[in-house]
């Protein structure tokens, strides 16, 4: 039942001396939505074609429904749907000519799927592909990623540049198209906001390693931001799960995650009178994770 | 049924949408034998994963909230008489306990923070019945 859809172990890329993923490990599992969050330039983009097979792993290995990334990239590409960052699609064609060509280099294209496809994203097969809004070009790439009837699909930034309608509406169809009928979705995105609702699980990429990964729902309560006053001896390096720890005069500001009992009483403990405790919104959360300086600054401060 | 996710806010969201209902019943907006929708159509209203959907039905169904008819769809199995007042009161802590907090940071003694408390809800009060003496149909429910 746990079976990963896709496994990725000790993953390395560098472009030359340039070194992009310095150790990625990942489990996606099978039918889950999986919110794969990272920065501009974290690397997202990097991975996902090391996975499509596009590029050979410096080192470490990824697999794909069982099967090797690099060795076995041509049957992986058979069994997963793909939509690429900003897809870029002829603009000559028409929406049915694009359908038919791209229908041409899979042999278990299913024609009726599409027709039906084309209606539910309120396509129209005559229209020519430049004359598509933005929204109606992503429906579109979706489409064509859907078409063979993949175990999974990989969407990269599928939402980039789309109006907070059109958004919606695309995260509605990945729901009813794919979560509906068990397919598993890798859906990247440099906002947490987006991803949060739609997603089982999520994972946030830095600086080439994966800093988080777990399950979405209980996210929101899990960390945590205390305001207090330090006693002078104060060290808070033994806390688990710091994130963040910032000084402002007297008070410091102390970022944790997963968030417990014994967590808010160490702290307590360090604390000359009161703490107050606060809530983060997800983009503070995401901010925790990815620039938190998770109390290196404290042995020089 | 209107359920609204709040972004910035640091309840999951399948709290937020089971809290929601609960207060619908609880508020008399859902009655008994209302019928919601399904999980998948909820999913797509909302945007959200079905399964927090599921999660949602699957802690109300064990609650008596709602209730699973097969083949017919899922309905309210409680009216706000079910929901006891105990429940009805912590719905209101939560709120009351920020104000709490921001009272004391700004130095409102307790007697003066609940005579805050006290105005507010006369204000409200004499604006509704005002509202129902007006509208003249509207049925009057014992508290």
């Amino acid at each position: 039942m746990t079976e990963a859809a896709i496994e990725i172990k000790d993953l390395h890329f560098s472009y030359g001396r340039k070194k992009v993923l310095t150790g990625v490990n990942l489990d996606v599992p099978a039918g889950s939505i999986f919110g794969f969050l990272g920065r501009n330039g974290a690397g997202k983009t990097t991975l996902i074609k090391t996975l499509l097979g596009l590029q050979k792993p410096s080192a470490g290995k990824g697999s794909i429904l069982g099967l090797d990334c690099f060795e076995h990239a041509l049957e992986v590409r058979k069994r997963i749907g793909y939509m690429a960052e900003d897809q870029q699609m002829y603009g000559w064609m028409r929406v049915g000519q694009i359908i038919n060509w791209v229908a041409g280099f899979y042999p278990n294209w299913d024609m009726t799927f599409t027709d039906e496809l084309v209606d539910i994203l309120r396509l129209s097969k005559n229209t020519k592909v430049k004359a598509l809004s933005k929204g109606q070009n992503s429906s579109l790439a979706l489409l064509l990623a859907l078409g063979h009837h993949p175990e999974l699909v990989i969407l990269d930034d599928p939402t980039l540049g789309l109006d907070p309608i059109a958004r919606k509406d695309f995260l509605r169809h990945v729901i009813e198209l794919l979560q509906s009928n068990n397919v598993t979705v890798f859906f990247s995105s440099h906002l947490l906001y987006e991803i949060e609702p739609v997603a089982d699980h999520i994972a946030i990429l830095d600086a080439g390693v994966i800093r988080k990964t777990g399950k979405t729902e209980n996210l929101r309560d899990s960390v945590r931001k205390f305001l207090l006053s330090p006693k002078s001896e104060a060290d808070f390096s033994n806390i688990g799960g710091l994130l963040d720890v910032m000084h402002s005069g007297d008070s410091v500001s102390v970022t944790i995650e997963d968030c417990t009992d014994e967590k808010r009483s160490q702290l307590q403990a360090h604390s000359a009178n009161g703490m107050t405790e606060t809530a983060l919104n997800l983009d503070e959360i995401f901010e925790a994770y990815v620039i938190g300086n998770k109390g290196e600054l404290l042995a020089t401060g | 049924m209107f359920i609204r996710i709040e972004p910035s806010s640091s309840v999951p969201i399948y709290r937020q949408i089971a809290d929601q209902i609960r207060y619908q019943i609880a508020a008399g907006i859902l009655k008994e034998g209302d019928k919601v929708p399904s999980v998948r159509e909820l999913a797509a209203q909302l945007a959200v994963n079905q399964n927090t959907i599921l999660k949602v039905y699957n802690e109300l169904c064990r609650e008596n909230i709602l209730k699973i008819e097969r083949g017919e769809g899922t309905f309210v199995s409680s009216g706000r008489q079910d929901i006891p007042m105990d429940e009805r009161k912590e719905m209101v802590a939560g709120p009351l306990r920020e104000a709490a907090v921001l009272a004391m940071q700004l130095d409102i003694p307790i007697e003066q923070a609940a005579d805050l408390f006290r105005k507010e809800y006369d204000k409200i009060n004499s604006q509704r019945t005002k509202g129902q003496n007006e509208g003249g149909t509207k049925e009057q429910t014992d508290v």
